[in-house]
């Protein structure tokens, strides 16, 4: 009965999880810091006009705007930035805002919980700045980023 | 023995088949963004700091606005990222969620999941009310915290334009990121 008992005990705190704060597991990855809901969502076209220096502009308004910054990964991974060189302002922080497109190479603790992969970057190894030139593919994303000329 | 191990089977079986599953559109008032990915989405939550969610990293206020901010969902614990705000101006979900931080919430939106992208519990906030409350309360109140935090940017025209560490960017480097030259390349290339 007492095997039962903790057998239950077991199957009960499976049954109910609770996530307790976890280490986290180092890593260092190399990628672009996008603007995770233009990627995500598709809401101004596919995955490849919403990075870059096409979606420059794009990107610094929607970090501006508060939206979350995510790191695109070589391995085409998107990790959710919660910090980055001490700087905790992930809405709308100024590390972030000067990042902006960059590539950069990030040494960080990383998490995942429920699909969704985060990185907590302690320290950026090295910024190799817009390295993505596809506006000369696709001009602007969206079209009206870039002003149209005075008269 | 035989009623035990029935026993075990029922307890096992969430285990083996997770929430995941889940239909959230039941009562949903959410209004289409015409997403390819979206799905109506009204459920219960506490709202957390997610970097505290996750590393134990936890200040005040769940950083006072500085951090974002996540949804706790009662039906299966899972952690929903709310990227979005319900204003069409490229304005994120975290200032609409602050004064409910720690608490318990319900929410309506839009659940966006789709795997190409890796997108899987992010979120389009809609409206959001206290459990127990009557009222909602939009979620489209950025532009106007914008607006209080910057009063030197008043003028005319979206926030974006006129943001001014926006601006300062784009005075240094261009609508491009690239430099001044290379804006003016594509101006001349192109208009």
């Amino acid at each position: 009965m007492k095997r039962l008992s903790i057998l239950l005990a077991v199957m009960g705190a499976a049954a109910s999880p609770t996530y307790a704060a976890e280490q986290g597991e180092r890593i260092e990855i190399k990628g672009e810091l996008i603007d995770t809901w233009c990627y995500f969502s598709g809401v101004m076209g596919g995955p490849d006009a919403v990075v870059g220096s096409a979606h420059h502009t794009c990107a610094l308004w929607c970090s501006a705007g508060g939206i979350p910054v995510g790191l695109l990964g070589e391995d085409g991974k998107v990790y959710m930035v919660l910090k980055i060189d001490g700087d905790d302002t992930s809405a709308s922080g100024d590390t972030l805002l000067s990042l902006a497109s960059h590539q950069i190479e990030a040494d960080g603790l990383y998490y995942e919980r429920d699909g969704l992969n985060y990185i907590v970057v302690e320290n950026v190894v090295s910024d190799n700045g817009i390295t993505y030139r596809n506006h000369e593919d696709y001009g602007p994303v969206p079209g009206f980023a870039l002003p149209e000329p005075k008269e | 023995m035989k009623k035990l191990a029935f026993t075990l089977c029922l307890m096992a079986a969430p285990l083996a088949a997770p929430l995941a599953a889940q239909d959230f559109s039941e009562g949903s008032e959410a209004k289409t963004w015409n997403l390819y990915a979206e799905q109506p989405a009204r459920f219960d939550a506490k709202v957390v700091d997610i970097l505290c969610e996750l590393t134990g990293d936890c200040p005040e206020n769940c950083g006072d606005g500085r951090r974002q901010l996540g949804l706790l969902r009662a039906a299966d614990d899972a952690l929903i990222f709310p990227n979005k705000n319900s204003q069409p101006v490229f304005s994120g979900a975290a200032e609409e969620m602050l004064p409910f931080c720690g608490k318990d919430v319900e929410v309506d939106g839009l659940m966006i999941e789709d795997p190409d992208v890796g997108a899987k519990n992010i979120y389009l906030l809609q409206k959001i009310r206290e459990t127990g409350a009557s009222e909602w309360t939009k979620a489209n109140s950025w532009t106007k915290k914008w607006a209080a935090a910057n009063p030197e940017a008043k003028g005319k025209g979206p926030w974006f334009r006129r943001d001014p560490r926006v601006k300062g960017h784009i005075e240094r480097d261009g609508y491009f990121g690239l430099g001044l030259e290379v804006d003016q390349e594509y101006y001349e290339e192109n208009f």
